[in-house]
């Protein structure tokens, strides 16, 4: 039998050899697999300094379109291929390529960088099942609002602090013809980010205990108490904002039609580099009462694999280790522009320096850390769910309950529920 | 075919509307890719204040254009020409004769055009590792041939089954070989149909870029899809280089029907009986 | 029949079918394996039997979200079928015609189905747009005040549709001209003589004639609606935006194989298994659909 397949196998691969091309993987070269085309050229010199450390090891970048990056990686490493190093995203998807055995697990003893990370960015990147690490996590990632500062200073208006002054100060800035927010909701998955500003600091952390213990559910009246106020945000956003997607709020913002922009910290760069003469602010989400912690929502963006098939191995652990090290926190951060985990790192962006210090009152973007580990998601089901509700075809509490249902589905806490 | 005037002037302006509802989209295609985006978003469908080249300059800078552009003309030809061949064939066999399992291999060949192939991607990989067409062209051609085979061979058997069999048997009466009989006497009738399948294949297989992100690697054998779709995702928020990469990626393709349309036309005429 | 046919039978077909077996359908076993397993992480792991089915047509909140889906491709079929096929028809009559500019309006019908549809989303979604679309602007003229056409659950749907019928309204229409061309001319003029009108000539003598086109049309206008995804996925998001009122099996098939963006979660057991639902679906309705039509078919 295996003698045939391999006589079928030599005919077929003889007719079909002449035209194609095998890459060998050459010594002393390793390829690192990521979805962000637009790092390259701060990828390109990160890697020229690994390799002015580690002579002979080049290091090849290679970036695929970030829809079809799960497919492609996962696909390539079913086949006993792909990069040596790979980006890996966080939370469920990690779990799904590290539990295939896909990468490599790392450990002090192989990699002792990661005592320079901390427990809750490790977690990120963690298997639940065996609680080892997988990938060394390079960013966090802040959930707040954007301002564009002279849109404000033009208008003689200042950014709100609470719901109140969010409510006038929208008002004010309409009355001139500007849009207060540049937010629709067509783009389902920005419809979390936009929930996951506005809601955190009228839920804070204790409802986020309650949900994980099992004493609440997401039909609690904090949170679809909190869902109804977003709906009072709808005479704030663009005119026909169901209609309008993610590209076209970002547009609104970088163009100053619209005076705040409610995202993640993840747009800086991207803001800075398609206009450099924006004058933004980064700040808190607005608090319910004067006085009262205005909690930003943040979770881990992903982390550094190792792939366990690659045969550079050694190479391989050498460039996420230097990955793990402070100097390249600090270049990371100041070429990115995103916060580096890593412990000590300094970061010199004003802007970044201030994402940094609103970390300190912060909840996790609960979703995404919590109920992102199986199908369906609280991501999907909360999406699908707010889209509903914007365009006036579901109640708050309908989603609410819909979100629990979809839920209660693996998460055993909400079972007990009658 | 000739009409009455009034017919013919009804006719004829429902084609004009036609034709304009056809054209102005691509007007404002093309348009789009000499805006800024400040432009694009302030006046979407007026001209252009200026025909800006940056858009154009910008990807002529940032990618391998011509090369990808090469290569998705190597690929996109050589998966046609293999195509219309094999479907050729075979839809000769199941239009013309009579034989045992007709019905169920033609709806084999139909079945391919009822699942998503993406599903298999990973077999497929394996697959083609094993054959050792990871990163070649020739892997792509053949999965491309192997797309397209459904609704080639879908079209081309219903053209074939009408026509009339007085013309073969004729044929076959004075002595003519099955050969002869299938390329000189009925294959010349199914040109249409050869020119309809083979654009409406030609498309997809050129505007690909999902397998050729999965099976391709190297910079230097990248479609124009694929190169491109990396590089857009990087300006997914500037709409003017969005329209200037897809104005672009269209234009090869646009530029080679424009001029081959004499023969189209008379390709699709061909099969007029009278 | 002489073994000499048979062969040469045989040859014509082998090329072709071992590209497919090769290519198509031995991967595509694989990947229907995968319906009849559970997954540990991205890989198949034990045997479930029709565990994946069972959830995917009786689970929630996967049920009603294939019921959802299903309607909406039953709809989006039923409206490509009429409208757009429809209007091909009457393209194709209209090019019949040795009309003024005939040969121009031919090159011209065939050109939107010259573009990628990721072209032709873009393109729609920037004419639809709420604030900047043309046709928002063009209605504002007429003084009818436009709405987001892609983000109200009433009109999204019917918007992605209409993008669809600009996208492929010349490939039937040039199917049926050319099946058009084969109806001899003494038919319509000996029609013409007996007095017969415009709309009785289309009606008694170019539809029944252009049988096999139609064949063709409506089997492919069926299977493509039901993998309907390209478009909706473009225009609308792989949520089916706003809130499920563009979600069609297509889609529902990839966010669970796949995974969507804001989860990522592959999930190859529940993906293929809707794929394999959807194949016998299609498969079975196609054969008994094209034994249907094919009756309907008369030689010229």
């Amino acid at each position: 039998m295996k003698r045939h397949t391999t006589t079928l196998r030599a005919t077929i691969a003889a007719t079909l050899f002449s035209l194609s091309t095998i890459l060998p993987a050459t010594a002393g070269e390793l390829t690192f697999w990521t979805w962000r085309q637009e790092d390259r050229a701060a990828y390109t010199e990160l890697f020229r300094d690994f390799t002015a450390a580690n002579p002979g090891i080049k290091v090849n970048f290679e970036a695929f379109a970030p829809e079809n990056y799960n497919t492609i990686a996962s696909t390539a490493l079913a086949g006993g291929k792909g990069g040596d190093v790979l980006q890996a995203r966080a939370y469920g998807v990690l779990e799904q390529f590290a539990k295939t055995g896909y990468y490599r697990k790392l450990d002090q003893a192989s990699v002792p960088e990661l005592a320079n990370l901390p427990a809750e960015a490790l977690a990120a990147e963690t298997l639940r099942a065996d609680g080892a690490v997988y990938a060394l996590p390079y960013a966090s990632q802040t959930l707040g609002l954007f301002i564009n500062k002279d849109v404000f200073e033009k208008a003689g208006l200042t950014p709100p602090t609470t719901w109140a002054e969010l409510q006038s100060v929208g008002a004010a800035l309409k009355a001139k013809g500007i849009t207060p927010i540049a937010n629709g909701t067509a783009t389902a998955w920005m419809d979390e980010v936009f929930a996951g500003i506005f809601t955190a600091p009228m839920l804070g952390p204790d409802f986020v205990a309650d949900i994980l213990a099992g004493r609440a559910t997401f039909e609690d009246k904090r949170f679809t108490g909190a869902l109804a106020h977003l709906l009072e945000l709808r005479d704030l956003m663009p005119q026909g904002y169901t209609g309008i997607d993610y590209p076209t709020s970002q547009q609104l913002f970088l163009s100053g039609r619209a005076a705040m922009f409610a995202g993640g910290s993840f747009e800086i760069a991207n803001f800075r580099k398609q206009n450099p003469k924006l004058n933004m602010d980064f700040i808190a989400p607005v608090a319910m009462q004067q006085g009262q912690p205005r909690y930003v929502a943040k979770f881990f963006d992903g982390g550094y694999a190792v792939n366990a098939q690659s045969p550079n191995q050694e190479d391989a652990i050498k460039l996420v280790r230097y990955m793990g090290t402070k100097a390249y926190g600090d270049k990371f951060a100041a070429l990115l522009g995103n916060i580096s985990p890593i412990k000590g790192v300094e970061i010199a962006d004003p802007l970044l320096a201030k994402v940094a210090q609103l970390n300190a009152v912060s909840i996790p973007y609960i979703m995404a850390v919590h109920f992102r580990f199986q199908s369906p998601t609280g991501s999907e089901l909360l999406s699908a769910g707010l889209q509903k509700m914007f365009a006036g075809q579901a109640t708050p509490e309908q989603v609410g309950a819909d979100v629990t249902a979809g839920i209660a589905t693996y998460f055993t806490p909400f079972q007990k529920k009658p | 075919m000739h009409s009455s005037r009034l017919t013919g002037w009804a006719l004829q302006a429902f084609l004009l509307l036609n034709a304009i509802f056809m054209l102005a989209p691509l007007l404002v295609m093309a348009l789009s890719a000499f805006k800024t985006n400040a432009e694009l978003f302030a006046a979407p469908i007026a001209w252009p204040e200026q025909f800006s080249l940056d858009n154009l300059r910008l990807i002529w800078r940032e990618t391998n254009f011509p090369r990808y552009m090469l290569n998705s003309l190597e690929v996109t030809a050589a998966a046609m020409a293999i195509l219309l061949v094999f479907a050729t064939m075979a839809s000769y066999a199941l239009a013309r004769y009579r034989f045992r399992g007709r019905d169920l291999l033609g709806l084999l060949f139909l079945a391919g055009l009822m699942v998503p192939l993406k599903l298999a991607v990973i077999p497929l990989f394996v697959q083609l590792n094993w054959l050792g067409l990871i990163d070649s062209r020739l892997g792509l051609v053949l999965i491309y041939v192997a797309m397209g085979l459904p609704s080639a061979i879908f079209i081309l058997t219903g053209f074939l089954r009408g026509l009339p069999h007085e013309l073969e048997e004729s044929a076959r009466m004075e002595g003519a070989s099955e050969l002869r009989v299938m390329w000189s006497v009925m294959l010349p009738l199914a040109r249409p149909a050869m020119v309809i399948a083979g654009i409406q294949n030609a498309v997809p297989i050129w505007n690909d870029f999902f397998f050729p992100l999965v099976f391709i690697t190297s910079d230097r054998l990248k479609t124009l899809p694929q190169g491109l779709s990396v590089f857009m995702g990087e300006y997914n928020t500037d709409w003017g280089v969005l329209f200037a990469g897809l104005t672009l990626s269209a234009l090869p393709l646009i530029a080679l029907y424009v001029v081959l349309s004499r023969q189209f036309i008379a390709g699709l005429t061909s099969g007029a009986l009278k | 029949m002489r073994p000499g046919r048979a062969l040469w039978i045989g040859v014509l077909l082998a090329p072709a079918l071992a590209t497919m077996l090769l290519f198509v359908v031995w991967p595509l076993l694989g990947a229907f394996a995968d319906a009849f397993y559970s997954f540990r992480g991205l890989a198949p792991d034990r045997f479930a039997g029709l565990t994946n089915f069972q959830d995917v047509l009786f689970a929630e909140p996967w049920r009603s979200t294939a019921l959802q889906a299903l309607r909406h491709n039953l709809v989006v079929f039923a409206t490509l079928l009429v409208a757009q096929n429809g209007l091909a028809f009457l393209i194709a009559f209209a090019l019949l015609h040795a009309l003024p500019l005939h040969r121009l309006h031919r090159v011209i019908v065939f050109l939107p189905v010259l573009l990628s549809a990721v072209i032709v989303g873009a393109l729609w979604k920037l004419l639809l747009h709420p604030l900047f679309g043309a046709v928002n602007a063009a209605l504002a003229l007429l003084g009818i005040e436009g709405r987001p056409w892609l983000g109200d659950a009433q009109t999204a749907l019917g918007s992605i549709m209409l993008a669809n019928g600009w996208h492929w309204a010349g490939f039937p229409a040039l199917l049926f001209l050319a099946a058009m061309q084969r109806i001899p001319r003494e038919v319509f003029e000996a029609a013409r003589m007996d007095g017969a009108g415009a709309f009785m000539i289309l009606r008694q003598i170019v539809w029944p004639l252009v049988a096999q086109a139609t064949t063709i049309i409506f089997t492919l206008t069926f299977i493509g609606s039901f993998n309907w995804f390209e478009l909706p996925y473009l225009m609308a998001g792989l949520a089916g935006s706003p809130g499920g009122a563009t979600d069609v099996l297509g889609l529902f098939f990839y966010r669970t194989a796949f995974g969507s963006v804001s989860s990522g979660l592959q999930d190859f057991g529940h993906g293929s298994a809707l794929a394999v639902l959807m194949f016998v679906f299609l498969a079975a309705s196609s054969a008994v659909a094209l034994r249907f039509l094919r009756r309907r078919e008369i030689e010229i």
